[in-house]
Formats: C-alpha cells, structure tokens, sequence
C-alpha cells in the first residue's frame, strides 16, 4: 500500500569539519544551475502576469514590468473576450467528466484488481493497449460517431452539445490501471473479514475499500481535472459556437481574432491558469508523487 | 483454492461453489461494463474504423470504395514501400547480427561485426532509395511531415531526459529548499499546454524586442524571425546544406525549445523518484571501497536509473509522435510545413481540406510507425536496461 509514498531521500548527515575547496565549488555550481533553471522554467509565468497588466504600448516596447498596473484587463478579458462564459463551460464539463471517471474508473480498477472472472487479463491488457494509439487515428471516427453519422444517437447530433465534451472522457486506461495498482494491495484479510459480515464486493467497495483508497482517487480526480481542463484539440472539433466551448478553445479563438492584443491575451493566459495553479499548489505532493509512482510502474 | 471457498457458509456441495464462482463472475463483468462501453466505443472502434474508412473515396461522406488508394497516395507504388521496408528490415538484421556477435566466440565477433557493418551500410542504403523514391511519386507533404516529426522527437526527448536526469541529480544532493525547486521545475508540465504556447507565441516572437531576441542580442546576435522562420537553423548559422540534411527550421527549434521547457520537470520528479529508490547501502558499500561520485555515477547510479532513463525515452518519443497542442498553437503560415507534423498533417486534412478517406490512411501509416518505434526501443534499449 505504500506505493504512493514515494521515498524521499534523507538528507546526508552532515559531516563535520574540513571540506575540500573542491566541496564548495561544487555546491556553488549546483545551485547555480539549479537556480538558472528555476528561472528559466518559472520566467514565462512571470512575463504572462507582467503583460496582463501592461497597457498596450508597454507590452510591444518590451518592459519588464508596468508603470501602473492595469487590473481592468482582466475585467475586460472576462467580459469583453467572453472568458466568464468559457470558463463556466470548462468547470461545468470538467465536473460532469470527473463524476463520471470516477464511477467507471472505481469499478473497474475494483474488478481488474479483486474480483476473478473469465478473460480479465485480456480485457485489462485491451484497456491498456488504447494507451499507445495516437489521438489522429480516433479523432476522425469518433468525430463521425458523435455527430451522428455511424449511428443513430439520441439528439440527432451531439455537435455543439455538453455530452461530446464529457462522455468520450468518462473512462480512460490510465485511471483505471492506476486504481487496480492500489486496489490490488489491499489485504485479503479484509475481504475475508468483509465475507464473513455478509459483505458483497460492492459493499465492501465502498465501506472498507473506498475510505483507505483517498490517496489514488484523489490522483485519478487530479490527472482528470487537468485532462479535462487542458483539453484542446476535441472541443476545438466538437464545438462550432460558444454554446459549450471550453477555455483553452476560447483562449485560442481569441488569438485568432481579437489580433495584437497582447495585454488581453495574457489577462486570459491568467485565467485559464488559476484553477490548475489552485489545485496544483494545494496538492502539489500529491501531484509530483502521484506522477512518480505511476509513471514508473507505467 | 480460490477465495470462493472462504465464503459465509462453508460449501456443501459443488453447485453452491459453482453458483459463487458464477456470482463472481458476473460481479466482476458488471463491475467493468461502464468503463469496457465507453473504451469499446470510443477507443477501440474507432480503429478499426478508421481502418475501414481509409479504403474508400470518403470525403465528409462516404464514396467509392477505392482499396488501397489512399495509401499509394502516401507510398507512391507498393514497390517504393516494400524497397523501404527491405530497408528497414536488413538495418533491423545488422542490429541483430551486432548483437549476437557478443554471445558468440570472441574470434567470430570481428566477423561478425564486419558483417554487420555491411548489411547495416546496405540496408541504409536501400532504405534511403525506397525513401527516395517514395518521395518522388508519393505524397511529399506527408513523407516530410514525419521527417518533421523525426526532427522535433531527436531534438527534443534526448535533450529532455539528459536535462531531467542532470537536474534530478542535482536536487538528489542535499539542497536547500528541493521541494520549492521542484515544485517550479514541475510547474510547466501541469501548465495547458494551450496557455504556455500563447506565452511562448510573444516570447518567441519576430518583434526585435522580443525576449528570444533580447537573449540572443547578450550574445551579439542579430533579431531573428523565430517562430516565422522556414530556414534552417545551421543555413541561418552559415552552414551551406540543403534538404533534410539542413535539419529543423529556426521556426521549428522555437517549438522544440518550448517542448523541451514543457517537459523537463516530468523527467526531473521521475528521476528523482528513480534515484529514491536506490538503496543508500550501495553507495556507501561503494565508498568503503573507495569509489569516487564519478564512479558511483557512472557505475551505480546510471545503471539503476536505466529502467526510468528506458521508460522516459520511449513515452518521451510516443508523446512527440503524438504532439499536436503546442505545435497547433505555436505554428505561422509563414514557417510554411517546416513545422507541420504528422499528426498536424492529418488534423488538417481532414478538418480543412475534408478528406477523411485520405486522413484516415495517414494516420494509420503514423499509428503504425509508432508501434515500430516503440517495438524497435524495447528491443534496442530494452536489453540493456538493468532491472535492479
């Protein structure tokens, strides 16, 4: 069960007396390049949030910071630029995707991970293999499919609709493989135990298995936050108008055609980064660690 | 026994294990409808879907079935694929030969070597000539959209994993505020990729004062044109090449320098996890022994991270075959296909120019080279990662 706690390295005890020059340069060089990364990766953050609050001007004359920070621009990206109607779009499709996952995810991983049945090793190597296939050999089919033009679906056309942007999301390999991991840990005992309660496998699923499984689900509910929220390429497919456009399409759109309005164009960068940059600064050791220990059982 | 013996009531007879046994079953496959629907639906089928399109005149609806059509487009003739194939194989048999050289008698191993210096020369040979002439009567945009896609995978995941692999290493040692350092190493992985890429389109933009000008002006470099320029980088250099041997346009090495920025982080947190996972006893066994970090680097470390540097290199080269986000948001028409890769080639075949039948063929021939990829990565690298 602790293999969602990744090892931290302990620092080395700290040996006291004379170091070798050598020592010191050393740890200057490593900090050094530590910290030119550091600025390296975190620079383009801080040129967004610089430019949102520059005037036009101060932006195509290249300051590092503005004179007097504009706020109004986020004012006018939210309203102007329509961001408060994308970004309502993005939560609402993001959540209906997270109940979803959850619900097919759970069950699964349970089954995969605790439950025999007849082909079970097939079907999980199946689940697994969807995760190497390019996104251009589905796109064309399931662009067909949503629309209507496969098969006869309820709506006539899912084009435009809120359920093209969640359903296709609802189950994906990933969570599932990253759920079974866990589930199968958890000692037989307590199934025993379970059994002998009277317990069926959805009961014990959600009273014993579910309560000492927050760590994964909570993984599994932060890589579909993300997934969903940064999903690009589909809705730019599946939504012609804004009735159901998500953020990052919205954001897109707006480069297309609000043209060099740089400032506005960082106001919305901003608010489309917030609620990751939320979630990832109140988990960010869930992340990181979550990230570590399934990718390397990946 | 499975654990359909240690029920409530022990089983008297066969039939009541038989009827658990079947409960169990039918739980396990209910358990597992919900998700096998959605992945059935919208994961599998389309496969075999596309598959099923790509032999017909299917331009927003379907048309004439036209067999193999689609795929000659991109091959050119059957026979320029199976020269290239024939390529590919005898390089997959130098390889083959060079390997079992080192099992074999060590007076065979020169031989062998040799041999396989010379089917490898051949076989590159004949690869390059079925590429040629695929490229002469195929579907030029295509075959250049997966030079492009070779471009933007060589020059993005080695640098990718060898960075990641220094700054883990780096952060391993005892530092002062690692998890900060870590948590803005990480911080453009979780970024949209759609954000970053806006903020990279003004960072790299043809604007003298743009940042990516601004660094090159400390050097006493002249503005360039970045994301909107089609020349090769080593032409703007200086270097007189041409054709694919110029390598990736300035264009495209602004989007790679993004990718790379992108990237790194996820590396860095896996490797750091990797060398979490190295016993400290090996190390200081090694010290007592009197072995230099040099050594303990290359002789401990390296060889225990092979199985995460293995791991990162083939999802690394996966993702890129992959990529569309970025590359979509940071393109310019005036880069011209210079940064156009496959799978933006297909994208743009069929949502622009609707020709599904023939975006469906590409993007199988792309699924198919990188299941090649990843096959030829397990086998290459696969053997000598060191599993622990």
């Amino acid at each position: 069960m602790d293999n969602l706690a990744v090892t931290q390295p302990k620092p080395a005890p700290a040996t006291r007396g004379k170091r070798s020059p050598f020592y010191w340069i050393g740890r200057v060089l490593t900090y050094a390049i530590l910290i030119i990364g550091a600025l390296i990766f975190i620079f383009p953050f801080f040129w967004m949030i610089s430019n949102s609050l520059m005037t036009l001007g101060e932006t195509i004359t290249r300051q590092l910071l503005p004179k007097v920070p504009q706020w109004s621009n986020y004012a006018d990206a939210w309203n102007q630029a329509k961001f408060s109607k994308y970004f309502l779009n993005s939560v609402l499709i993001t959540l209906g995707t997270l109940a979803g996952l959850l619900f097919t995810s759970i069950l699964a991983g349970y089954a995969f991970g605790r439950i025999d049945f007849k082909g079970k090793n097939i079907l999980f190597g199946l689940f697994l293999a969807t995760m190497m296939i390019p996104e251009s050999v589905t796109l064309i089919p399931n662009y067909l499919l949503i629309r209507g033009s496969i098969l006869p679906i309820p709506g006539g056309t899912w084009l435009n609709k809120y359920w093209s942007l969640t359903v296709p999301f609802i189950a994906n390999a990933f969570s599932i493989f990253l759920l079974r991991q866990f589930f199968a840990q958890i000692p037989k005992e307590l199934w025993d135990a379970a059994r002998i309660d009277g317990a069926d496998h959805l009961r014990f699923l959600i009273q014993v298995v579910l309560p000492i499984s927050k760590a994964p689900v909570m993984t599994v509910l932060l890589f579909g936050f993300t997934g969903s929220w940064n999903a690009f390429q589909w809705p730019l497919l599946v939504t012609t108008n804004d009735t159901w456009r998500p953020i990052m399409v919205g954001l897109w759109s707006f480069v297309n055609e609000a043209g060099p309005q740089t400032h506005l164009l960082m106001a919305g960068a901003v608010i489309s980064l917030i609620p990751i940059l939320i979630i990832y600064f109140l988990t960010q050791k869930q992340f990181t660690q979550g990230i570590a220990t399934t990718g390397l059982k990946g | 026994m499975t654990e359909a013996t240690l029920g409530v009531k022990p089983p008297k007879t066969g039939s009541t294990l038989h009827t658990l046994r079947t409960k169990e079953q039918i739980t396990g496959y209910l358990f597992v409808l919900p998700a096998l629907i959605v992945i059935l639906v919208f994961g599998l089928f389309p496969i075999g879907y596309s598959l099923y399109m790509s032999l017909f005149n299917w331009r927003v609806t379907k048309g004439a079935y036209v067999g193999g059509r689609n795929y000659l487009l991109i091959f050119g003739t059957w026979t320029n694929l199976l020269i290239t194939l024939a390529g590919i194989a005898l390089i997959v048999a130098a390889f083959w030969i060079w390997s079992n050289a080192f099992s074999s008698l060590s007076n065979r191993k020169t031989i062998a070597k040799v041999v396989a210096a010379a089917v490898l020369i051949v076989g590159g040979v004949v690869f390059v000539t079925g590429w040629g002439y695929m490229f002469e009567s195929g579907n030029q945009n295509f075959l250049k959209s997966l030079i492009v896609t070779t471009y933007y995978a060589v020059g993005t995941v080695p640098a990718e994993v060898i960075i990641g692999m220094i700054l883990a290493f780096l952060l391993y040692q005892d530092i002062v505020g690692k998890d900060i350092f870590r948590m803005m190493y990480f911080l453009p992985y979780v970024t949209p990729s759609v954000t970053s890429a806006v903020v990279f389109q003004i960072i790299f933009s043809l604007r003298e004062t743009s940042i990516a000008n601004m660094v090159i002006g400390w050097f006493g470099i002249s503005p360039q044109r970045w994301r909107f320029e089609q020349r090769p980088l080593l032409n703007l250099l200086g270097v007189d090449i041409s054709g694919f041997l110029a390598g990736p346009s300035l264009a495209l090495v602004s989007i790679m320098l993004y990718g790379i920025w992108s990237f790194v982080g996820y590396n860095t947190v896996i490797f750091l996890a990797g060398l979490g996972n190295i016993p400290k006893e090996t190390y200081e066994a090694a010290e007592i022994d009197g072995a230099t970090k040099a050594q303990m680097f290359r002789h401990i470390t390296m060889p225990l991270l092979s199985p995460t540097t293995f791991y990162l290199t083939l999802i690394g080269f996966i993702g890129t075959f992959k990529a569309f986000n970025h590359i979509y948001v940071l393109r310019t028409p005036s880069a011209g296909d210079s940064v156009i890769t496959s799978s933006l080639l297909i994208f743009d075949n069929f949502y622009k120019a609707n020709q599904y039948g023939v975006a469906t063929a590409q993007a199988i021939v792309l699924f198919v080279v990188i299941l090649g990829l990843t096959l030829a990565q397990n086998k290459l690298m696969g053997e000598r990662v060191f599993y622990g």
